[in-house]
């Protein structure tokens, strides 16, 4: 058991390895010239352009590179991002990637950490009261839902719930994030001067967060139900058929106490730890929901990068690569270890509940 | 490859061609698998719909063109009505791409002069351009498809050749093709699809085959199909393994036969149903990552139609989107794309999973 674990740890540092190995390569086969970021390569001489390239650090051998970009990713630092590089008094300044990219990991964290939240509250009592009423009206309507969820776009739900819900029937805020913490006077001074007009005016508090982002959640929540109501149904099916409900059914216990102790508790923890395996497809899923609500997140920043007007921000377009398959490695092998600490027999016979087609976004 | 391959197949054949009358009729797998597949109601329902969705998209575009006379590309600015709100759906406009009137940039324009033709546009105007809506969903759906098609084609093929040899050999390739599905599996999928297509294009997108297909739709079907086969790799590896223990494996083994042999000839048709069925899925599976894709700004580029650029040319990009506006917006436009890949995706999915059912071997019906 110690064994599986630790070769599970293993497995996943070996796969965090090769994450950078991949991003650097990416890094270096793109068609893009950083230079242009510090002159301007139409007018700028090649001695200029050399200059860039050595204040860059984009000269030096591969190798060379490669062995400071894992040093100092072994240290948290990211880089900085390209189109905010300045060359003054000697030194090399600009925006930090790391707090870019956290900033937005934050984001994407709330959105996919509450959607998954909505989403148990949805598909545990749904699911549950399909399970003791199998074959019954409910039962069948459930089913028939989510045959037709599982053939939705999320980004159509997204679109029209955004459309109908956010805009016609203005019942929800239709776009924009608002910060946990109230915004500074300063900002709002800054928005009432500078912004241009239709930019959202800055807001804050854990009130009119939760509010900003229920649409989304609900988004998240809808894509994700269906599936994991008839997991749960199919899960509690298997756990009805246990020796062990049929001697607390016996003993005299309500079938309320039946369900919620004995059942329920045993169906539920594999589920639960089936959302960390499921952060790989809930960040794509995020992707969308972002774009289309416009929440500052993992996937918005890296589509922004992707399409500057100055070229591609590499440095950011890679750190939301690391940080968010990084995310989902540590989260599979939180996931593994969660597992086999609730059910031993996982290390003989590999993890279990593999997941049907249909759902890769 | 026969149809009727496989030793199961060439088995019952044998057995039917002796002409037993009494005897129990004994049929071919694929047989079998298309009376269950009548059967199932819903799947034929989906199939039918289908087919006529491949008519239309395929033949049936350029036959609505012609009957309506103008392109999907072709603009009307006369469908677009007082404060630039697109038309709705059964619209007749004047077929002119001029507008009448001095000033071009007045709210309401005279009727053009005498004599112009009147055009249909049966879903309405599809932007501020005042483009055919209806045509532009039907040549779309043929991109869409193409792209979501020829990936899950790439993917099957990839899938095909690592699953057979990791099913096949095991050991240390099974191991290393493993870890590598793995490796993909956990990865944001759609992550690596939008920077992977902003980023690299060598040219791929200009590669149309004389016309034959869209430009960008080549390198999306490879982009999709390199990042999905491990979806087929693992049906196929899985299948391989309890297959290769069999019986007639081994005896094929004793009479010499070679490895590539035995995985063509004895394993790869009996995999050959699943992995169609899988195919069907995955299909759908492919419209909705062409979708998203190409809402994310790195699949295909305006003015091809394509479902996911319809839904993008509605709302717009990241970098310039098109705010909710009560007096432009319609609904329609965001509706017709949605409904169009929701039965498809839907009907695909359907389909998909009655073809699973009617070719398991130990399905009851």
């Amino acid at each position: 058991m110690v064994g599986y674990a630790l070769r599970r740890v293993g497995i996943a540092i070996v796969l965090l390895w090769i994450l950078s190995v991949v991003t650097f390569v990416i890094y270096l086969k793109v068609p893009a010239d950083p230079a242009g970021f510090i002159v301007d390569i139409q007018k700028a001489t090649p001695a200029q352009v050399a200059q860039a390239h050595h204040i860059l650090g984009t000269d030096r051998p591969a190798v060379v590179q490669y062995e400071k970009y894992m040093v100092r990713l072994l240290h948290g630092d990211l880089g900085l991002s390209w189109p905010t590089v300045v060359f003054f008094n000697g030194q090399v300044r600009g925006a930090s990637v790391g707090q870019m990219v956290w900033k937005a990991a934050l984001v994407t964290g709330a959105l996919v950490l509450g959607g998954f939240v909505l989403l148990l509250l949805i598909a545990v009592p749904l699911g549950t009261f399909a399970a003791t009423r199998p074959r019954s009206l409910i039962d069948r309507l459930t089913l028939g839902l989510s045959v037709a969820a599982i053939s939705t776009h999320p980004l159509v739900v997204g679109l029209l719930l955004q459309l109908f819900v956010g805009n016609k029937w203005k019942l929800l805020p239709a776009s924009g994030y608002c910060t946990v913490s109230t915004p500074s006077k300063a900002s709002i001074t800054a928005w009432e001067r500078f912004a241009p007009t239709g930019t959202q005016k800055p807001c804050g508090g854990m009130g009119e967060w939760a509010w900003h982002l229920l649409l989304p959640w609900i988004t998240f929540a809808l894509f994700f139900v269906a599936l994991y109501m008839r997991i749960v149904r199919a899960r509690m099916l298997e756990v009805l058929e246990e020796p062990w409900v049929r001697t607390a059914r016996a003993k005299g216990a309500s079938e309320f106490r039946v369900i919620r102790v004995h059942v329920l508790r045993n169906a539920i923890a594999p589920i639960v730890t089936m959302t960390a395996m499921d952060a790989g497809m809930a960040i794509g899923i995020a992707m969308y929901i972002e774009t289309v609500f416009g929440l500052p997140g993992l996937g918005r920043t890296m589509i922004r990068a992707l399409a500057g007007l100055q070229g591609y921000d590499l440095p950011v377009i890679l750190a939301v690569t690391v940080v968010a398959a990084a995310a989902i490695i540590v989260l599979n092998l939180v996931a593994d270890i969660v597992l086999l600490a609730i059910d031993p027999t996982v290390a003989r016979r590999g993890r279990g509940m593999q997941k049907s087609l249909g759902r890769a976004s | 490859m026969h149809p009727t391959s496989g030793l199961w197949a060439s088995f019952s054949q044998a057995v039917v061609s002796e002409g037993q009358s009494d005897a129990p009729r004994l049929q071919g797998q694929w047989a079998l698998a298309w009376r269950r597949l009548k059967r199932d109601r819903v799947a034929v329902g989906c199939g039918i719909f289908l087919l006529v969705l491949v008519f239309a998209v395929g033949p049936g575009a350029p036959l609505y063109e012609k009957i309506v006379g103008h392109g999907p590309n072709d603009f009307f600015p006369y469908a677009v009505s007082v404060g630039l709100r697109p038309a709705g759906p059964f619209t007749v406009t004047w077929d002119t791409q001029l507008m009448s009137g001095d000033d071009p940039f007045a709210l309401k324009h005279p009727d053009p002069p005498k004599g112009t033709p009147r055009t249909l546009l049966l879903l309405g105007a599809d932007s501020q351009l005042g483009r055919d809506e209806f045509l532009r969903v039907l040549y779309g759906g043929r991109v869409s498809l193409t792209i979501a098609a020829g990936a899950a084609l790439v993917a099957i093929l990839i899938g095909i050749v690592l699953g057979a040899v990791a099913g096949y050999f095991g050991g240390w390739i099974d191991a290393l093709i493993s870890r590598v599905t793995d490796l993909v599996m956990a990865f944001p999928l759609l992550l690596f699809l939008v920077m992977i297509g902003s980023l690299f294009s060598y040219g791929l997108t200009d590669w149309t085959f004389h016309g034959l297909i869209n430009q960008g739709v080549f390198q999306l079907v490879l982009i999709i199909g390199a990042f999905t086969w491990f979806y087929p790799a693992r049906i196929v590896r899985s299948q391989i393994m309890s297959l290769r223990q069999k019986e007639f494996v081994e005896a094929a083994q004793m009479v010499g036969a070679r490895d590539s042999r035995i995985m063509r000839t004895h394993l790869l048709p009996h995999v050959l149903p699943l992995l169609l069925a899988y195919g069907t899925l995955l299909v759908a599976t492919n419209i909705m990552i062409e979708v998203g894709v190409t809402f994310l700004g790195a699949g295909i580029k305006l003015p091809t139609a394509s479902w996911g650029s319809l839904l993008a040319q509605t709302w717009g990009s990241i970098l310039n989107p098109n705010p909710y506006n009560p007096v432009t917006t319609t609904p329609w436009l965001t509706l017709i794309p949605s409904i169009a890949i929701f039965l498809t995706v839907f009907s695909l999915n359907q389909f998909g999973e009655g073809l699973r059912e009617a070719t398991d071997p130990r399905s009851v019906r």
